[in-house]
């Protein structure tokens, strides 16, 4: 038991009174400073009120007069009001369009907006970063191209797409060249920000090079890319997807092509998809034929409704009943005909969904 | 073994367990403060171009309901002015005795429908499934009473089309925003499984129609206390367990799920007492038995409020449970204590949780019957004893004092000065008498669990912001066999293939 008393504690309790201290004092500084915070962020909030209130006339001026915005008198820009300005110039002009833009963009020009953006651009902490790239888009300015084009690549997930979008801002052509081949390896990028960036790009811009960067993408990639395809140009969508139907057999990627059906130019392939091995490739298989579906497609539809899935059996029922060539009489015809329980049960439902007792 | 030699041993122990717990405490501090920051930082950004889009993943949330007849039109109202663009609301009725079902019925226009119900998860029977005449989103359904919320809860999970599900209390007020914040990370991270976010306390709060108008602070000294707990426990506890995947509880009152993730798991496990981190230790363990790459993620926005107990029946009735809970749940999925692969759940968190968490109320009880042997029999130094002691609750403050201030330091949801005095008023308060009954109720649930007894629900009081005092049971006692794990035969072979 000797163990037990090779330290004496006396000096634990020496330890425990220095920590005791240091703890007290740790205690007071933090609450002190939380009230320091609080101070604080009530002056800063009061007199970034002020100060934006005044910016705020002298950009709604500016967004409707081109001569007030190379006119105005400008309020003074103090070092600690720098990230309001530029938060609010920002704001005003992701409002607005057209012609208020080149005058939101003159009236920067002439305080000292692109000045502070690149301080904050080279010196910044990574907020400041964003905040700059974010400005110096915004502001269209063509110096910064080359340095935003290695911004994109950068491994911050919200820099490198704030680069992106400042590189559409600069030169909308970017985005076929440069950021659709880019997606399939930047899957960090939210979703959200990646459809808004391809929209303003255009989709005469991106139609092709998203087709061209599916068309040479590995399945994995193929099904991820297949979501940003809404905007491109319907003619190219549907040649992509009647290709990839015809040709692919990756069951995540025949899902997210089955998706995007939206004209009946033919399905390819629809009777052997609707008896595909994969659960979801039948039931999104029978989800399109409730909008493309036409006669000689009902009775591969019925055979869907007795499906061991439910997913597929409802998508089925839901199809059926949406046929446009098909009555209330014959929709209850049709399920009296079900010997299967669960044929019945789901074409009930479905029928139910569209006021069909 | 000799008094002295039992004494000093004692000593020792007691010493290792108070630098273990607030050493670990402390690193949690920083590893949260850290998170947090960061995580300000990327959603100031985002929100800068936040678009609602065709990407964001339709939610289903499931609203499990017994006997809340009061509250619960008000809050179903609440919840469909959700700002988000596509989502439904799925309502169980769990067999209440009281006029739920026919509120319901009224106050939106509820016809029975036909669905093809598929209990994939299991649940006790399901009566009727009705569908809103004025509201396309709101299904309810009637089932027969399962004695938990996990039960209703797994109806619901039934009964849900979209593929994401999020599960909250009848009575939680939740955020406008909520949806949006909490989805988050499902859209940054394909292979997130559950999101849970901040739970906030409502007693003091004003809430109107389900909403929350106007934040503030109770004048119940429990419901007080039990603020500056959440503040600790979802600011920098859950904030720094999620940074490093190893998150162990999303919160009952609001969490957000993948389905068919769910579903591959077995639901709710409609014998668990503390449901909620059953589910969340279960979807771990499940996910690591299977090799699958996973996240479950936090949002420490605050997204949801919810009602704290404000008379000590009810709060040692809802420490008693947790702790029977958290015993159960770690009992439940004890394979994954041992896996190898578990990361940092299984080295960390799990270790972690079952020292300080699970058995601590026994070294704190003992620590405490320990000193007053020890002053009795004259064997305690007292100054010594005073130092450390002074040194525990100087702790204690210094915890409070940084969940405090990482609070200030990001959402600030207490705006005046007077809030923020009272908030430290009770960090410094509770270390003395709360923090002794606290831990002593939680051996007692700690015991519960250990003898295996049976957990007797209990009626529980709200505060009046919510119901005007009224008292309602949360659930009565459970009556089904467990069915821990079970898995559909129908659950989805590829999981990430939803519908939307």
């Amino acid at each position: 038991m000797d163990w037990l008393y090779r330290y004496d504690f006396d000096t634990l309790t020496l330890i425990a009174v220095w920590c005791l201290a240091g703890v007290l004092v740790t205690t007071v500084v933090l609450f002190f400073y939380a009230i320091g915070l609080r101070t604080a962020t009530l002056i800063r909030n009061r007199r970034r009120g002020a100060f934006i209130r005044r910016w705020r006339e002298v950009f709604a001026m500016a967004v409707i007069n081109h001569d007030a915005a190379a006119a105005l008198p400008l309020p003074v820009v103090h070092r600690h009001d720098e990230t309001d300005l530029l938060e609010e110039w920002n704001r005003v002009r992701s409002l607005v369009d057209g012609k208020a833009i080149d005058n939101l963009i003159v009236l920067a020009r002439r305080t000292a907006i692109r000045k502070i953006a690149v301080r904050k651009l080279h010196h910044g902490r990574l907020s400041s970063r964003i905040l700059a790239v974010h400005t110096l888009g915004h502001l269209r300015d063509e110096g910064f191209r080359d340095e935003f084009l290695e911004l994109v690549d950068h491994p911050h997930t919200v820099l490198s797409i704030t680069a992106a979008e400042a590189l559409i801002e600069i030169d909308p052509a970017l985005a076929g060249s440069t950021i659709v081949p880019m997606l399939a390896r930047r899957r960090d990028w939210p979703r959200d920000r990646v459809s808004v960036l391809l929209r303003r790009a255009g989709s005469e811009r991106i139609s092709e090079p998203v087709y061209r960067a599916i068309r040479s993408a590995t399945d994995a990639d193929k099904a991820y890319l297949l979501q940003f395809t809404r905007l491109v140009e319907p003619e190219v969508l549907d040649a992509l997807v009647s290709d990839l139907l015809r040709e692919n057999n990756d069951p995540a990627v025949l899902n997210a092509a089955l998706k995007l059906v939206n004209g009946f130019s033919g399905v390819p392939r629809i009777a052997a998809l609707l008896r595909h091995d994969v659960w979801f490739v039948r039931m999104q298989a029978a989800k399109v034929l409730g909008r493309v579906g036409q006669q000689e497609h009902l009775s591969l539809l019925l055979e869907l409704v007795s499906d061991p899935e439910w997913w597929v059996r409802y998508r089925a029922a839901q199809s059926i009943a949406s046929l446009p060539f098909l009555g209330p009489n014959r929709l209850r015809q049709i399920r009296a005909e079900q010997a299967d329980p669960y044929a019945s049960d789901i074409l009930g439902q479905a029928y139910a969904e569209v006021g069909i007792a | 073994m000799t008094v002295q030699d039992f004494v000093q041993a004692g000593q020792w122990v007691f010493l290792a367990y108070f630098v273990g717990i607030n050493v670990g405490y402390l690193l949690q501090n920083v590893i949260a403060a850290h998170g947090i920051r960061r995580y300000l930082q990327t959603a100031d950004q985002s929100e800068a171009e936040s678009v609602f889009s065709a990407l964001d993943i339709p939610i289903s949330i499931v609203v499990p309901a017994y006997n809340e007849s009061v509250s619960i039109i008000s809050s179903v109202k609440a919840m469909l002015q959700l700002e988000y663009p596509q989502f439904e609301l799925v309502v169980v009725n769990d067999g209440s005795t009281d006029d739920t079902l026919e509120r319901l019925i009224d106050g939106f226009g509820l016809q029975t429908f036909p669905e093809a119900y598929r209990a994939r998860v299991p649940c006790k029977p399901v009566v009727s499934v009705y569908r809103s005449t004025l509201v396309p989103n709101l299904r309810v359904v009637d089932k027969v009473n399962g004695g938990s919320k996990a039960d209703a809860s797994n109806a619901g999970i039934n009964a849900c089309r979209y593929p994401l599900v999020c599960v909250v209390d009848a009575d939680s007020i939740m955020q406008p925003d909520s949806l949006r914040r909490i989805v988050r990370p499902f859209l940054e991270d394909a292979t997130t499984v559950a999101v849970g976010g901040t739970v906030r306390i409502s007693n003091g709060c004003v809430v109107r129609r389900g909403f929350l108008e106007k934040v503030g602070l109770p004048t119940n000294f429990l419901a007080l206390v039990q603020v500056v707990e959440y503040l600790r426990a979802f600011l920098f506890g859950r904030m720094s367990w999620s940074s490093m995947n190893g998150l162990l509880i999303i919160s009952g009152a609001f969490g957000l799920f993948h389905k068919e993730t769910l579903i591959e798991v077995g639901g709710y496990n409609p014998e668990a007492v503390g449901e909620d981190m059953e589910l969340v230790l279960r979807l771990h363990r499940k996910m690591k038995e299977k090799r699958k790459p996973y996240r479950i993620a936090f949002v420490p926005d605050p997204v949801c409020w919810t009602d704290a107990p404000e008379n000590l029946r009810d709060l040692r009735g809802q420490r008693i449970r947790w702790q029977h809970g958290l015993g159960q749940a770690f009992a439940l999925n004890r394979s994954l204590m041992t896996n190898p692969r578990g990361g940092a759940v299984t080295w960390i968190a799990i270790p972690f949780y079952v020292i300080f968490e699970l058995f601590g109320p026994i070294l704190e009880v003992a620590g405490y019957v320990f000193i007053l042997l020890c002053a009795l029999m004259g064997w305690l130094a007292w100054p010594e004893a005073m130092i450390f002691f002074a040194l525990a609750v100087g702790l204690g403050m210094l915890l409070s004092t940084s969940a405090i201030m990482l609070e200030e330091m990001s959402f600030h949801m207490y705006p005046r000065f007077g809030q923020l005095l009272a908030l430290y008023g009770v960090a410094i308060i509770e270390n003395i008498g709360y923090r002794q009954l606290t831990s002593f109720w939680r051996l007692r649930g700690l015991f519960r669990w250990l003898l295996g007894r049976k957990h007797a629900w209990q009626t529980i009081t709200r505060s009046k912001n919510l119901a005007g005092g009224t008292t309602s049971v949360i659930m009565p006692a459970p009556a089904k066999p467990p069915a821990p794990g079970s898995s559909s035969a129908e659950s989805g072979e590829a999981p990430r293939q939803d519908e939307s």
